[in-house]
């Protein structure tokens, strides 16, 4: 075949990838624990061809379990190119090397927002579906995240209950802005690190200080022994009268996406049984 | 007399200070006269859960490793030697992260304090088999040990299912006092005070073996049973304490060296004024720690680290000018 016919071909099999995919990507890889789940969420898993190695240690049980027979990926930028993707799906601020380096090899990229409220997820999930293809899918995790919250601010209790978000590590308790202070106050809670003016980081004697009636106590990624788990199960903790210490998957509640609406309503459930406090003993 | 001296202004400071160290904390101060009803039982939860058990362990790790800094000194008759510096405080890391990540600790409470004493028995024998030539090999062995026993440490972190070792890791290499347990503290204890022991016991071995190892032989001291009684103690008392706590330097470097002019360098004299100085170092140290008014504590490395290391540059500075 002569050179130029050669080319001929390349060029029009170059135009063909470039126009606009009426097929929806079909090798689609995500670098970020979030869009992971927004992923598995959207697309059948044939279609996903690796997730980050921390969607099979935290989250959901059964996407947990659907992460574990997908390869998966820790970031780096030579597993990425290796895997041929139709579409990479990624944070804003981690894998930053291999993103620069996939817009330079100009690979279709998605980089998704980390959404801390409700709206900000709505925004994500569209953005993330129209990308994937599964636009309507998208609509019924939407949907679904609508009926939570309704079902959420029904159960809500009238005098917010005193929460404090906790895992053993001062310095890694979540404040005002975050997704957690948005599933506390959808689920009828105050964060007592986000009330104007609370201390940047809480140690164990300022947890108890702060009096907590919930100290919902993050447990992350299963099996994984910290030493901040040691700490989170101070004897200290057991002593407190009028303490409730639920644990909560805090990998997962740092994710902006539909299902967090879910974390939302049961937390409102557990509130709402809550029994009730006396002032005097 | 001049033995009692020092003991007689070290017991009454440090006794003020343990007492003084109760009342601040990022809780805010405890003050007795401004508790009542509600808080005062909170007050009373902070003191005895917290505050107390963290007093108790900072007095009993500063005077193990101020002892076996005394100790270590006088067997190698090296003034650079101590706990941190001869590998016995990164082995002792070493086991203790085995313990933890591996579920070993979780199944087994006594693996942590076990563990940590093998790890410091490994790094410990190592220095002294590799470094036994002089004072320079033995700090150049200690430090290649250390190094070679805290990546370990690193590695097993980073092996191991975790998200937050690297936030772990400075756990390991910098100690902290913090959100300690009674529990913690009763693992540790019974090993420390056993190695303590065995160390106060090599007084007289150690004052002998100054005059030189000829001389000491001479007098009757088995050179090779002091060797392991040292190791042995110091792997006890440092390895359960690090277990604990994480690698704090350079009390064991500092305490003798802060003793010495006022009782002198015979190093029988030395040892339990060592020991007292060194709860009294590591006392101040958490005392800075929880004063400072940072959004975060300091981690307890970083404070001994900053006071401990010119000292450390100074004996070295000092000793090159002595014996050039």
């Amino acid at each position: 075949m002569p050179l130029s016919r050669l080319c001929l071909v390349v060029l029009c099999l170059c135009c063909a990838a470039a126009a606009p995919a009426a097929a929806p990507p079909r090798r689609i890889v995500s670098l970020n624990f979030c869009t992971d789940q927004l992923l598995l969420a959207l697309v059948p898993p044939e279609r996903i061809a690796s997730l980050t190695w921390l969607a099979r240690t935290d989250g959901d049980a059964a996407q947990r379990a659907l992460a574990a027979r997908l390869p998966a990926n820790r970031g780096s930028a030579e597993e990425v190119l290796a895997l041929h993707p139709d579409l990479v799906l990624a944070g804003r601020y981690t894998t930053a090397i291999t993103r620069a380096l996939l817009k330079r090899t100009g690979a279709a990229m998605l980089e998704v927002d980390a959404a801390q409220d409700w709206e900000g997820i709505r925004r994500t999930t569209r953005e993330v579906a129209a990308a994937v293809g599964a636009t309507a899918r998208g609509e019924v995790l939407l949907a679904h995240m609508d009926a939570a919250l309704a079902a959420a601010a029904a159960l809500r209790v009238a005098d917010p209950v005193r929460v404090i978000g906790w895992n053993g590590a001062a310095a890694d308790v979540p404040g005002a802005d975050t997704l957690f202070d948005t599933i506390l106050r959808t689920a009828g809670a105050v964060n007592i690190a986000a009330r104007p003016g609370a201390a940047a980081s809480f140690d164990l004697e300022q947890v108890v200080r702060a009096r907590p009636r919930v100290l919902l106590r993050g447990t992350s990624y299963a099996g994984a022994r910290t030493l901040r788990a040691g700490v989170a199960d101070h004897p200290v903790l057991r002593a407190l009268p009028d303490i409730a210490i639920i644990d909560y998957p805090e990998g997962a509640w740092a994710c902006g996406v539909p299902a967090a609406a879910d974390y939302a309503l049961d937390l409102a459930r557990r509130l709402r049984a809550l029994p009730a406090v006396g002032r005097t003993p | 007399m001049r033995r009692v001296a020092p003991l007689a202004w070290l017991l009454p400071l440090l006794g003020a200070l343990a007492l003084f160290s109760l009342l601040p904390g990022r809780a805010g101060w405890l003050l007795p006269w401004r508790l009542t009803g509600h808080d005062a039982e909170l007050a009373r939860l902070i003191l005895w859960e917290l505050r107390l058990p963290r007093l108790l362990l900072a007095l009993l790790v500063g005077a193990a490793l101020g002892l076996a800094g005394a100790v270590l000194q006088g067997l190698t008759r090296n003034p650079l030697a101590e706990p941190g510096l001869i590998g016995a405080s990164a082995g002792a890391s070493l086991g203790a992260v085995i313990a933890i990540y591996s579920g070993l600790g979780a199944a087994f409470a006594l693996a942590m304090p076990l563990l940590g004493l093998a790890g410091a028995l490994l790094g410990t024998l190592l220095t002294l088999a590799l470094g036994g030539g002089g004072t320079l090999s033995l700090i150049l062995a200690g430090a290649a040990v250390s190094g070679m026993l805290l990546a370990g440490t690193a590695l097993v972190l980073n092996l191991a299912p975790n998200p937050y070792a690297a936030y772990e890791i400075s756990h390991w290499m910098l100690g902290s006092l913090a959100d300690r347990s009674w529990d913690q503290l009763g693992l540790a204890t019974p090993f420390v005070l056993l190695g303590m022991a065995m160390l106060l016991g090599t007084g007289p071995s150690l004052d002998a073996l100054s005059l030189g190892e000829l001389q000491a032989a001479s007098l009757g001291v088995q050179l090779p049973a002091l060797r392991r009684r040292v190791v042995v103690g110091t792997a006890l008392a440092v390895g359960a304490a690090t277990a604990v706590t994480g690698t704090i330097g350079f009390i064991g470097l500092l305490a003798p060296h802060l003793v010495r002019g006022a009782v002198g360098h015979a190093p029988r004299r030395v040892l339990l004024p060592a020991a007292l100085m060194g709860a009294l170092l590591l006392l101040v140290a958490d005392l800075v720690a929880r004063l400072l008014p940072l959004a975060q504590e300091l981690q307890l490395g970083v404070l001994t680290g900053l006071t401990g290391s010119p000292f450390f540059l100074w004996l070295v500075w000092r000793m090159q000018r002595e014996s050039p």
